[in-house]
């Protein structure tokens, strides 16, 4: 059977064309997310970031009135940066002083004023070895 | 008892090691002997494993802290099936339970295929003792269940969120589907390195793969309904990297669902689906390393942990080998069946193969690059919901057309005229469906009506295939339609067992596509005896209780319920705190319509001393049609995996022809 | 604690066993050689593979055309099609049965199944 070339791989060619036509269309117009950073590496910075950082006191204020106000420091490295925080929206079940948690905004004014509800808390480690004391 | 435990585990190390080796001389340099000693070890690598299981799944019904595994995931207060649950629900454990489905999946594949396929068996022995060499390796010298320590009072407790039911099945059948993917892996391998690159590899483990994606997708359903009322946001599926951990490998499974159906039939694709399930396999390789290794910024993510470069390696290595594999035997993969046209049912599943591997490779881009940007820019740039959500509707609406599209078409070429008539009907009902849904308001959400429609002409078309097929039965001289329509079913478990699965992805569509385009959200901030107004319904905060219950205080609002001045009843929402756990999780309340299938859902976001509570109420269409999807997906599996006695009879009967024993 | 030892050494004990079981059993085999398809058996497995894919291919397209998802005309222009393939395979696997029959007549006998 002389092998000639068929439309139907043209047209399956095109379509893995298309797709992938889709995807760079994409990421080219919407760009890319957020820049994740940690409280250390705020300072400057002006547009909508992702700061992951650890929660430290005194949590003040309501996040459903006014806004709950915190401060958030770097996770694991010895920095004593302290990046003042104002929240509105949905507070986690989990947020607590010492929790690690997530949180989308920007920085205005020396305050990082974040996104209502955009605050995610990391599970208590399943996985990891628990840090002494945790028991009773 | 530890001690015992971490002997089995050991000598699981040594067995597996053994049946790689030897497994492997044995295969190479064909010694008969050998071979079945290999397999042994491996069935025998199951037994201790399960040894070393019972040894720890009876430390923690105990309660003997002395085990820190078992004082860092359980308390004395714990309800025992959580208890045994935490089995799996720590590092440790959940790889030791990994360890043991994979070492018994190994042994029964072995078992049940060890007379007919007795040639791929040879090889299959040492690829899943490699497999399982890993995993021992992890439990024995990295990540140990059986540290021991001085025995605490009381151990640390479980994660309240995870003291639920969903939590006790979702890990378990996610591993199921995880391991379950290892045996197609495996017999591929085994083809490749044996060069029986027939379709014997594809029969013997198309049931293994159907379980497995059955298993993972089920799994996630659990989860996904675990965070709808546990979590309690709101949603049930976050983009989270450990969710898609579980997608990813599901979907280029279902990719290679279908696309062995082509080679079943026409005899392409050969390379295309050892690759699939190579990429399966390496996915969920991954997805289990993503869950435990914290690279990725997530709501589950563990911190670091020694366990994440060993996995990657081991996935490397997987990756290298297999691709080596392939490459070698390229040469006789190759098939000279052609695609003869663009409109065909080979082409059908092609596109549905490219759109699926679409999506997963676009999950996939958005798990790794923060990675890839960390390690590159210096910076981890995270992609949020929208690019996710883009992508989901980008290439699951047309996955959605084509799964009307796929089963209507003939093989090899299908004429314009034949595609008029057969579509036509499904066509007008989408129209109609369309328009009605216009009328109704649909267009607020333009994908979502899109959704609604594909899914019309979908349902439309399974139910025209379900239809024609009991009246061709009848015609052929079935003696009444019910008679008819069940003897088409088991006659053709796999055609339509499949459609009913594609009435499930249709439900799964509809559910979704409500419950995220078309709801409703209202926050207030209400005192008692104040209401609230949402999507028809009335809530009036009546009243806040306190209760104690086993290992928690519990905090309730209650809230009256109407809807167009019908009673509907009371709502409670509230939180728990947790004595032991020293957390606090919330509780949400959700009221299911059973006419409509939406619910009315309300998280006390906020309790404040004077009484007052900050409410978050949603109102979400159709989203119990989620959970019936897993329950019809359940039954189109079921369908599709019962055994068939035609089909065996067959198969028995072609290897009787070439001189393998008749008995399977 | 000795107790756990004691099991420990036990199960390493059974698992040595049960992997020399088949040296155990059989000292001194026949044969120890895996029983392998030959090439002339995996050929006649690929026919019959051929085979069958062309009797289901013919089956399937029956059962679309009675279901209706084939017209009549596109029917008609497979239906020929598929019959001279299934045709074509059964001949190939004759061709080769009568082949492995007059090339080795007196080899011992693994069933070959049922033959015209």
């Amino acid at each position: 059977m002389a092998r000639k070339a068929s439309p139907a791989r043209l047209v399956i060619a095109l379509s893995v064309a298309a797709v992938l036509a889709v995807f760079l269309l994409y990421t080219s117009i919407a760009g890319g997310g957020n820049p994740s950073v940690a409280p250390s590496a705020l300072q400057g910075r002006t547009g909508e970031v992702q700061l992951a950082g650890l929660v430290v006191g005194p949590v003040t204020g309501d996040a459903h009135a006014g806004g709950l106000r915190f401060r958030l420091k770097d996770i694991g490295s010895k920095s004593k940066t302290r990046v003042a925080v104002r929240y509105t929206g949905s507070v986690p079940d989990l947020f607590k002083v010492g929790r690690h948690i997530v949180i989308d905004g920007r920085l205005r004014s020396g305050v990082f004023v974040a996104e209502p509800g955009s605050m995610i808390t990391k599970c208590p480690s399943k996985y990891a070895p628990k840090q002494s004391g945790d028991s009773t | 008892m530890p001690e015992l435990g971490r002997a089995a585990l050991v000598v699981t190390l040594g067995l597996v090691v053994y049946a790689l080796v030897a497994g492997g001389a044995a295969a190479h340099l064909g010694r008969r002997r050998l071979a079945q000693s290999a397999q042994n070890a491996l069935i025998a690598a199951f037994f201790t494993t399960a040894i070393a299981s019972v040894v720890l799944l009876a430390a923690l019904v105990r309660h003997d802290f002395s085990f820190a595994y078992v004082a860092r995931t359980t308390s004395e207060a714990l309800p025992t099936a959580y208890t045994i649950s935490a089995f799996w629900g720590g590092q440790e454990g959940s790889l030791l339970l990994w360890l043991l489905v994979l070492t018994g999946f190994g042994a029964a594949a072995v078992r049940l295929n060890r007379t007919w396929a007795r040639d791929l068996i040879v090889w299959v022995v040492p690829v899943f003792a490699a497999v399982a060499t890993f995993f021992s390796f992890l439990v024995v010298a990295v990540a140990s269940p059986f540290a021991t320590q001085v025995a605490p009072p009381d151990g640390a407790g479980m994660t309240p969120s995870l003291q639920n039911p969903y939590m006790l099945a979702h890990p378990p059948l996610l591993y199921l589907g995880y391991v379950g993917l290892t045996v197609p892996f495996a017999f591929a391998l085994a083809a490749l390195l044996s060069g029986r690159l027939d379709e014997r590899w594809l029969i013997a483990t198309r049931r293994w793969t159907l379980l497995a994606w059955t298993a993972l997708g089920i799994g996630q359903l659990l989860g996904a309904h675990w965070a709808y009322v546990e979590v309690g946001w709101g949603g049930y599926y976050a983009w989270d990297p450990v969710e898609n951990a579980a997608l990813m490998p599901w979907l280029a499974a279902t990719a290679f669902l279908h696309s062995v159906m082509i080679q079943e039939k026409r005899g392409m694709l050969k390379i295309w689906n050892v690759l699939l399930v190579i990429l399966a396999f390496s996915l969920s390789l991954f997805g289990t390393f993503l869950t435990r290794s914290g690279v990725v910024n997530s709501i589950h993510a563990f911190t670091q942990s020694s366990i994440g470069p060993w996995f990657l390696a081991f996935i490397g290595l997987t990756v290298a080998v297999s691709l080596g594999l392939v490459f070698w035997r390229l040469s006789q993969l190759r098939s000279p069946t052609r695609l003869e046209s663009p409109i065909s049912r080979e082409a059908a599943f092609l596109f549905n193969n490219l759109l699926l591997l679409a999506l997963c490779l676009a999950i996939l881009w958005g798990v790794v690059y923060p990675m890839l940007s960390e390690a590159i820019r210096g910076e981890a740039v995270v992609l949020g919901r929208s690019y996710y959500d883009f992508f989901l509707r980008a290439f699951g609406l047309p996955l959605l057309l084509l799964m009307g599209i796929g089963p209507l078409i003939a093989w090899r070429s299908a004429s314009f005229r034949s595609l008029a008539t057969t579509f036509r009907w499904p066509t007008l009902v989408a129209l109609v469906a369309g328009v009605v849904l216009l009328v109704l308001g649909a267009g607020s959400s333009i994908p979502g009506l899109i959704a609604y429609t594909f899914s019309a002409f979908v349902f439309a078309t399974i139910v025209m295939e379900f239809a024609r097929g009991t009246r061709a039965r009848k015609a052929l001289g079935a003696v009444s339609w019910p008679a008819a329509f069940s003897s088409l079913m088991a006659r053709n478990r796999r055609r339509y067992g499949g459609y009913v699965v594609h009435a499930s992805i249709v439900l799964l569509a509809i559910g979704v596509a409500g419950s995220s385009a078309f709801d409703s959200v209202a926050d207030a901030k209400l005192t008692r005896g104040e209401s609230l107004a949402i999507g028809g319904y009335t809530l009036v905060y009546r009243s806040l209780d306190e209760r104690q219950s086993a290992n928690a205080t519990e905090i309730r609002a209650t809230l009256g319920v109407s809807r167009g001045g019908d009673d509907l009843g009371t709502l409670e929402a509230g939180k728990n705190a947790y004595t032991i756990e020293r957390q606090v999780s919330n509780e949400v309340g959700i009221r299911s319509d059973k006419v409509t299938g939406e619910d009315l859902f309300v998280i006390a976001e906020q309790i404040n001393a004077d009484g007052s509570v900050n409410f978050r109420v949603f109102v979400k269409p159709l989203v119990n049609l989620i959970w019936l999807a897993g329950l019809v997906f359940l039954l189109g599996s079921a369908i599709t995996l019962w055994p068939d006695r035609r089909e065996q009879r067959r198969l028995v009967a072609r290897a009787g022809e070439v001189g393998l024993p008749a008995t399977r | 604690m000795t107790i756990a030892l004691l099991l420990a050494v036990a199960l390493a004990v059974a698992c040595v066993v049960v992997v020399a079981f088949p040296f155990l059993m059989e000292p001194e085999p026949e044969t120890d050689a895996l029983d392998e398809l030959d090439e002339d058996e995996r050929h006649r497995l690929e026919l019959l593979e051929a085979r069958d894919r062309a009797l289901g291919a013919l089956k399937e397209l029956e059962f679309d055309h009675r279901t209706g998802t084939i017209s009549d005309d596109d029917y008609r222009e497979q239906i020929g099609q598929l019959r001279r393939e299934a045709a074509a395979a059964l001949q190939a696997l004759r061709r080769g049965d009568n082949e492995s029959r007059t090339e080795a007549p007196d080899r011992e006998g693994r069933p070959i199944g049922g033959r015209t």
